[in-house]
């Protein structure tokens, strides 16, 4: 341990070229993201972690100035997360689930926002025997409690490739409490301004200015997705749509900076813009753009990691920490369960939902900083070394309550495409295992009457020891037609094929996928390891299974969405 | 793909052998001799297999023994007489065979190989070509035969 720590001593990081750091930050982290998926805990909180561990709480080989020189990733890596919650957000979805959006969403943001202003100014009364000092607190910590981050609640989702109306109604609340968070930081500011006498004080100022900030995200938004679909619809090379789609979400991030909007908000609602308004193209869009996410996101994740500094914690702060994540919590729980409830929410909604709204980190992080500016002292440090601690607990907390909640509800693993199915499947799943063995001695009017009972197409061909010896196909039947005189004396054996390819029911399925592809064989026999036939996997069939099964999966979904 | 020009007279004999394999073995001498086959161990092999799974004795005094290989680029067809009969042929009939047409056909050509199957079958359930056919005096007469020159 010594000896490790002197090693650490000596090296500099900061003479590490930032390219070093960002290679041991993704090579880090995607290992630790490895490990952890196999512990069945979301991979995020790996992240997280080997940033805690890199960063000021822990070795601290991410300086101050590395964090600021690595801002501009973290921004890049909320706008994709905006980009694809908006591409998640439709309008039939919207207008279908509308009700029971804004009720959930103002009961939870609002319960959560009451609990803790309530309990943090009772608790900060004790601790500082001020009434303005306890109010301001409980009013801005109220406002924080209300925030959700999406990025770690979605990334569970993602990874748990969720569908249904729990997983819409997550994407729905986690994209849109933030501006309920944003609006009643705004109010709660302005009136910790005049209690205070700080600086922030003109209350209708600061909501015009939020209407005003908002609403130019939006129009920002709306505006570069719309030329970026102008542009690309004529494109029918992925990597230009890639090229171009990561630019035009680079430039609306860059203008939204320079202007001063929010980030999230702006390439939320290009996201949105594109997938409702320019659906076809977006599809192959979106599938291109979270193809490229990983590494951002990663990076995105062991940052918010490292800038946590939880070593400068003292008791009150942690008393209040504690405060703050209970009263949340329950305000969070309750809220939701009340909005389920009122809006008559399908019951996964209403009972799994207050375990999907845990996490924090970007835009609570920011705002406890900006509370820290604008109210220097006691309240200021108070709310950022509280939230430091609470983001520090639910982003550990919070993935692993999602992912609760999502596998109990039955949601997860329904939104997969062909490929992941695939990828899931091995030749047993694939594989009819019922396709009668047609016996090499067999004559043709008796194979006739088996192809005439079942539908396949391919049935293999096996000797007195159900060892393959062929593969009988349609085509080679029917060329018998023409020598009908002959059925009595062609058998099996007369008109099979040659094995090409064999395959076992342990195979994985993308291999065998591979070699249809590859081949154009329609159809590849399963034996065991003596060469008995078990089965037969025929590519058409395979495809109907794959296209049934991905439809059975929708099908659930939609159940789910019955109260 | 004509049928006659698969007929070749130095594949139409008379089979001195008295028994099935010794028959078959006598006609696969013929087709080694032509040299259009390779790997001949294998191709033995095939035939007998497929005796082995089924007679060729389709009855009548008539066997076809017949086969796919790769090891054949162009179809072959060979006929032996044994006018003396072949007892243990295990005909469907349990006849003995008397007429024998050996055919070989490559892997691929699974059409040809049909419809030349078929054409043999054909011709030989008529009873007057089996009979013109048993009563050929050489190897010539009996491709000639074959090939429908002689009625």
């Amino acid at each position: 341990m010594e000896l490790l720590q002197t090693i650490i001593a000596k090296m500099d990081l900061s003479k590490a070229s930032i390219i070093l750091l960002l290679g041991v930050v993704l090579f880090g982290g995607t290992l630790v993201g490895r490990i952890f998926q196999k512990w069945k805990i979301p991979q995020v909180v790996g992240y997280i972690g080997l940033g805690l561990i890199l960063g000021k709480t822990g070795f601290n080989l991410i300086s101050s100035r590395t964090l600021l020189n690595l801002q501009p990733f973290s921004t890049f890596a909320l706008g994709l997360i905006g980009f694809m919650i908006g591409g998640e957000l439709k309008i039939k979805t919207i207008k279908k689930y509308g009700r029971q959006f804004i009720t959930i969403l103002l009961m939870e943001s609002l319960s959560a926002f009451v609990l803790v202003f309530i309990l943090i100014t009772t608790v900060s009364m004790f601790f500082f025997k001020d009434i303005r000092i306890a109010i301001s607190l409980g009013l801005l910590l109220g406002a924080i409690a209300s925030a959700t981050a999406p990025a770690a609640t979605t990334d569970v989702l993602w990874e748990n490739k969720t569908r249904g109306p729990l997983t819409t109604m997550i994407m729905g609340i986690v994209a849109m409490d933030d501006a309920v968070s944003l609006l009643l930081f705004a109010i709660a500011s302005s009136v910790t301004g005049i209690i205070t006498g700080q600086a922030g004080g003109n209350f209708l100022y600061s909501i015009l200015d939020l209407v005003w900030e908002i609403g130019i995200s939006i129009l920002l938004g709306v505006g570069i997705g719309f030329i970026l679909y102008r542009i690309i619809r004529n494109f029918l090379d992925e990597d230009k749509i890639l090229a171009f789609s990561i630019g035009a979400i680079l430039l609306l991030i860059g203008l939204s900076q320079l202007i001063g909007v929010d980030v999230i908000l702006a390439t939320m609602a290009m996201g949105f813009f594109l997938s409702n308004f320019a659906p076809r193209r977006s599809t192959e869009t979106f599938h291109l753009v979270e193809k490229f996410t990983p590494p951002v996101y990663i990076l995105f994740f062991v940052m918010v990691g490292a800038t946590m500094n939880i070593k400068g914690l003292t008791l009150v702060t942690v008393v209040l920490a504690g405060v703050f994540l209970i009263a949340r919590i329950s305000g969070k729980a309750f809220g939701s369960t009340m909005g389920a409830m009122l809006s008559k929410a399908p019951k996964t909604v209403k009972k799994y939902l207050p375990f999907c709204l845990f996490s924090q980190a970007g835009v609570a992080i920011g705002l406890s900083i900006i509370a820290g500016h604008t109210f220097p002292g006691v309240i200021g440090e108070t709310i950022v070394l509280v939230i430091t601690a609470t983001t520090f607990v639910v982003q550990i907390l919070g993935p692993a309550a999602v992912k609760y909640a999502v596998s109990k509800s039955g949601e997860a693993g329904l939104n997969i495409t062909a490929l992941d199915l695939i990828k899931q499947s091995r030749g047993k799943d694939i594989a009819d295992r019922e396709i009668p063995v047609i016996k090499v001695n067999e004559n043709i009017k008796n194979i006739l009457s088996i192809f005439a009972e079942h539908d396949n197409l391919y049935y293999p061909v096996a000797d007195d020891n159900n060892k393959l010896v062929g593969v009988l196909s349609i085509e080679k039947l029917k060329d018998t037609f023409m020598a009908s005189d002959l059925s009595e004396y062609l058998l099996a054996h007369d008109i099979m094929d040659k094995i090409l390819y064999t395959t076992h029911l342990s195979t994985e399925a993308s291999e065998i996928y591979g070699i249809f592809e590859k081949s154009h064989v329609a159809s590849i026999p399963v034996i065991d390891e003596d060469g008995k036939v078990e089965g037969m996997i025929e590519n058409r069939r395979m495809q109907q299974l794959i296209a049934s099964r991905l439809s059975e999966l929708k099908e659930k979904a939609k159940k789910m969405e019955e109260v | 793909m004509n049928f006659n020009n698969l007929i070749n007279d130095e594949n139409c004999v008379f089979l001195k052998s008295k028994t099935k394999t010794e028959a078959i073995l006598e006609l696969l001498e013929l087709v080694e001799k032509s040299g259009k086959v390779r790997q001949m161990e294998n191709l033995k092999k095939e035939i007998f297999y497929r005796e082995q799974i089924m007679s060729t004795g389709i009855g009548q005094g008539i066997a076809i023994p017949h086969v796919r290989f790769e090891g054949v680029d162009s179809p072959m067809i060979l006929a032996g007489l044994a006018p003396g009969g072949i007892s243990d042929y295990d005909s469907i009939d349990d006849q003995m065979v008397k007429i024998v047409i050996m055919i070989i056909v490559g892997d691929e050509q699974h059409k040809e190989y049909l419809r030349i199957l078929s054409l043999v079958v054909g011709k030989l359930k008529e009873k007057s070509f089996q009979k013109n056919l048993l009563g050929a005096q050489n190897n010539e007469e009996i491709g000639a035969i074959l090939k429908g020159e002689v009625k």
